[in-house]
C-alpha cells in the first residue's frame, strides 16, 4: 500500500496529465498502422510530417500551415511521452522517433475490437494447453534453481500469462459487444418497432449460441488446464520450489476467474434474453402500431378526471398465537429485604453527666449564696474547652435543686478564664432533693 | 383439465408451497415467474385452487403475461383499492415498461426517470394536487417537491410489497410483468371507456368514489 502511495504521490508531484485531441489520436493511430504495415517501428522527421499531413486531410480538410501544425503536434506528443526520440542527437539534426509503449497501448485499445469467439478461444486454450504440457515436462526434469526459473517460473509468468491476458482481453471485447448489442436492439425497436422483431430475435439467437459455446469450451478446457497445473504444482511441492508453486497458484486463479466470467455472462445474458423475448411477445407483437403506449399516455393525463383504482385482496395476516410454554413455580415478586433494626453494639456509658451532677450537689451542700460560687467550685475539675457548654448544664442543675431569688438587676461575674455569667442569688433548697 | 403434479385438492393444499402462496395471494401480492417455485406450484395447483378460492368469494386470476393474483368478487375477504399515488406511479411505470430505453436496461428504471416522466405526463401542479389533495399550499416549491418525492417513494414501496416491481438499491426499480395491470383499460383495441366499464363490472377496478377500502393516505 505504501508503494502505491509513493507511486501516486510521484505522479501527482510531476503533474502528469494527458491532453489528446482527435487529430493527435488519429496521428498516433496512423503511425501505428504504418508501422504494422511496413514493419519499421522508427519514424523520421519527414515521415512524421507526411503522416500528419495525411491525417489532417481526413480530419480537417483544407487546413493551413500543415507543416507548422505538424511540428506542434510532434512536440506535444514528445512532451506527453507518446513519441520518444531515439537517435540521441538532440537539436543538432532532424531526429528519429518511435511510439512509446503508452501510445501503442492507447492505439491498440482504440483500434482492436477483438472479441471472444469459439474459434479464438479454442485456439488460445489449445496454445495454453500445449505450453503447460511443455512446462510440466520441464518441471519433472528440473533439478537446479536455474532450471526451475527458466523452464517453469518464467514460462508461467510470461507466456502463459500473456495467453490468459489474450483471452481476458477478448472477453472484455465480448462484453463491450454485448453492451453495443443491447443498445442496437433498443435502437432497432425505437426506429422500426414491429418490423424489427425478426432482426432482434436473430441478434439474440446468435449471441446466445456464442455464449453457450464459450461456456462449453471454458468448462471443458478449464478442467484440462487445472489437471496440468496440479501436476506442475505437485512437482514443485516435491522439490520445495516455492516460487514455482506461487506461479502455478496465480495461473490457476486466473483460469478460475475466466471460467467464472463465462458462467456469469451466460447467466446474465439468459436473463436479458428472457426479458427481451417477453418484451417482444407481450409488448411489441400485441401492439404492432404502438398505439397502446399513446392510449396509456392519454389515460395517465386524464386519470384525474376519471380516477379508477385497482382492486386487490387485503386479508389480514393470519393471527398466530404464541405457543404455550408450561413453566414451573414462579418466584414471588417481593421487595428487597431491608433490616429494620440496627445492630446493637457495646458502648461504654458516658460518666460525665453523672459526675457533673454529683459535683454540683457537693457544691450545693455547702449552701452557696450565688451561682458563681457553685461555678467556681465545679469548673476547675472540668477541661477549659468544655466550660462554655458545661456552665449552662450546671445552671440547669442548680435551678432544679434550689429556689432562685428574682432580682431586677443581676451582676456579671467572672467565673473561669474569660467567661462571665449574669449571677443568680440562690435561696433555700427544694423539697425532696438531697 | 391439463396434466398437473396434483390429482386432488388435498394434495395441493398439503404441498409445502401452499401456505406461503396462499398468504401472499390473500395479502394482494402478485406471484410471478421470478418467484420461481411458488409460481410453478400455482401453475400446477391452479385447477384445484380456483374452485377453493371461489368458495371464499375470490377469483384466482392467471394472466398470460406470467403472473397470478387473487381478485375478491364478494365481501367475504377484505379488499383494498390502490391510492392515487400508487395508481399514478403504476401507470407511469407501465408506460415506461413499453419504452425501448427500458429494454436496454432489462426492465430497470431509475427513480429519477420515473419522477421526470410523471411530471411530464401529469404536470407539476396537477401532480401536487393529486398526491396531496387536502393541502393546497406549501411553504416553498422545495417543500412541495419533497412531498412529491416522498409520496412517490411510498407508492414504490407499496407496489414492491404487492409484487408489481422490485426495489434495486436506492436509485432503481425493476419492473415485473404484473405492472401491465395498470394498462388494462387500454390494452384492448376497443373504446377505453367501455373497457373501463367492463373492468369495473368484473370487479378488477373500482372508481375512486368508493373510498371505503382505499389505501390512500389522508393529509392531516
Amino acid at each position: 500500500m505504501s508503494e502505491t502511495h509513493t507511486r501516486i504521490a510521484a505522479l501527482a508531484k510531476d503533474r502528469i496529465a494527458l491532453d489528446l485531441r482527435t487529430e493527435d489520436v488519429c496521428f498516433l493511430a496512423a503511425l501505428q498502422l504504418h508501422s504494422d504495415a511496413s514493419g519499421e517501428p522508427v519514424f523520421s522527421d519527414d515521415r512524421l510530417v507526411a503522416t500528419f499531413a495525411q491525417v489532417c486531410e481526413l480530419v480537417d480538410p483544407g487546413a493551413d500551415n500543415v507543416r507548422s501544425r505538424a511540428t506542434h503536434a510532434i512536440q506535444r506528443m514528445v512532451d506527453q511521452r507518446m513519441l520518444a526520440r531515439i537517435d540521441g542527437a538532440g537539436l543538432v539534426r532532424s531526429g528519429d522517433y518511435a511510439l512509446s509503449p503508452m501510445a501503442v497501448a492507447i492505439v491498440k485499445n482504440l483500434l482492436d475490437d477483438e472479441a471472444l469467439t469459439r474459434e479464438s478461444l479454442t485456439l488460445l486454450t489449445t496454445a495454453l494447453r500445449a505450453q503447460l504440457g511443455e512446462v510440466k515436462q520441464r518441471a519433472h526434469q528440473a533439478d537446479s534453481e536455474d532450471e526451475w526459473r527458466q523452464g517453469v517460473i518464467e514460462p508461467l509468468r510470461v507466456t502463459v500469462r500473456d495467453l490468459l491476458a489474450g483471452i481476458d482481453r477478448r472477453a472484455r471485447g465480448l462484453d463491450e459487444q454485448h453492451i453495443e448489442l443491447q443498445r442496437r436492439i433498443a435502437d432497432l425497436l425505437d426506429a422500426d418497432w414491429f418490423s424489427s422483431i425478426d432482426r432482434c430475435e436473430s441478434l439474440l439467437g446468435r449471441t446466445t449460441e456464442t455464449l453457450a459455446e464459450l461456456k462449453d469450451v471454458l468448462l471443458r478446457d478449464a478442467a484440462d488446464l487445472h489437471t496440468q497445473l496440479q501436476d506442475i504444482g505437485h512437482a514443485a511441492e516435491m522439490r520445495d520450489a516455492h516460487d514455482a508453486l506461487a506461479a502455478v497458484q496465480q495461473v490457476s486463479e486466473n483460469v478460475d476467474r475466466l471460467t467464472a466470467w463465462g458462467q456469469a455472462r451466460q447467466r446474465s445474458w439468459s436473463e436479458y434474453h428472457r426479458y427481451v423475448h417477453g418484451f417482444l411477445r407481450d409488448v411489441v407483437r400485441l401492439d404492432p402500431e404502438r398505439a397502446l403506449s399513446q392510449r396509456l399516455r392519454d389515460q395517465i393525463a386524464g386519470w384525474s378526471q376519471r380516477p379508477f383504482r385497482l382492486v386487490l385482496s387485503d386479508a389480514e395476516p393470519m393471527r398466530i398465537l404464541r405457543p404455550i410454554e408450561p413453566h414451573g413455580e414462579r418466584e414471588r415478586v417481593t421487595r428487597a429485604h431491608r433490616r429494620r433494626t440496627t445492630e446493637l453494639a457495646e458502648v461504654q456509658p458516658d460518666a460525665r453527666p453523672a459526675a457533673l451532677e454529683s459535683a454540683v450537689e457537693t457544691a450545693l451542700a455547702s449552701r452557696p449564696a450565688w451561682l458563681s460560687e457553685v461555678l467556681t467550685s465545679v469548673l476547675p475539675e472540668i477541661p477549659a474547652q468544655q466550660h462554655y457548654v458545661v456552665i449552662g448544664r450546671i445552671a440547669e442543675l442548680v435551678a432544679t435543686r434550689v429556689y432562685l431569688h428574682r432580682a431586677r438587676r443581676r451582676a456579671w461575674v467572672k467565673v473561669a478564664g474569660p467567661l462571665e455569667v449574669q449571677d443568680w442569688q440562690l435561696g433555700r433548697q427544694r423539697k425532696g432533693l438531697k | 383439465m391439463r396434466p398437473t403434479a396434483f390429482t386432488r385438492l388435498e394434495e395441493a393444499v398439503s404441498a409445502p408451497h401452499f401456505p406461503e402462496a396462499d398468504l401472499l395471494l390473500r395479502r394482494g401480492r402478485h406471484v410471478h415467474q421470478d418467484d420461481g417455485e411458488l409460481y410453478a406450484f400455482l401453475r400446477d395447483a391452479q385447477d384445484f385452487l380456483e374452485p377453493l378460492y371461489r368458495r371464499f368469494g375470490c377469483e384466482l386470476v392467471h394472466v398470460s403475461d406470467g403472473y397470478f393474483y387473487l381478485m375478491p368478487v364478494s365481501d367475504q375477504l377484505p379488499k383494498r383499492l390502490l391510492g392515487p399515488g400508487e395508481m399514478l406511479v403504476g401507470q407511469t411505470l407501465a408506460l415506461l415498461y413499453r419504452d425501448p430505453e427500458t429494454l436496454r436496461t432489462a426492465g430497470v428504471v431509475p427513480r429519477v426517470r420515473l419522477l421526470e416522466r410523471l411530471r411530464q405526463l401529469v404536470g407539476e401542479t396537477e401532480l401536487i394536487h393529486l398526491l396531496s389533495p387536502r393541502k393546497r399550499r406549501f411553504d416553498s416549491a422545495r417543500a412541495a417537491e419533497q412531498m412529491v418525492r416522498d409520496r412517490v417513494a411510498d407508492a414504490v414501496n407499496t407496489l414492491n410489497r404487492l409484487g408489481f416491481l422490485t426495489v434495486e438499491g436506492d436509485a432503481n426499480v425493476r419492473l415485473l410483468p404484473p405492472i401491465h395491470r395498470f394498462a388494462e383499460p387500454v390494452r384492448s383495441q376497443g373504446d377505453p371507456q367501455e373497457a373501463l366499464e367492463r373492468l369495473i363490472r368484473s370487479g378488477r377496478i373500482a372508481m375512486a368514489d368508493d373510498e371505503s377500502d382505499t389505501s390512500e393516505d389522508v393529509e392531516p
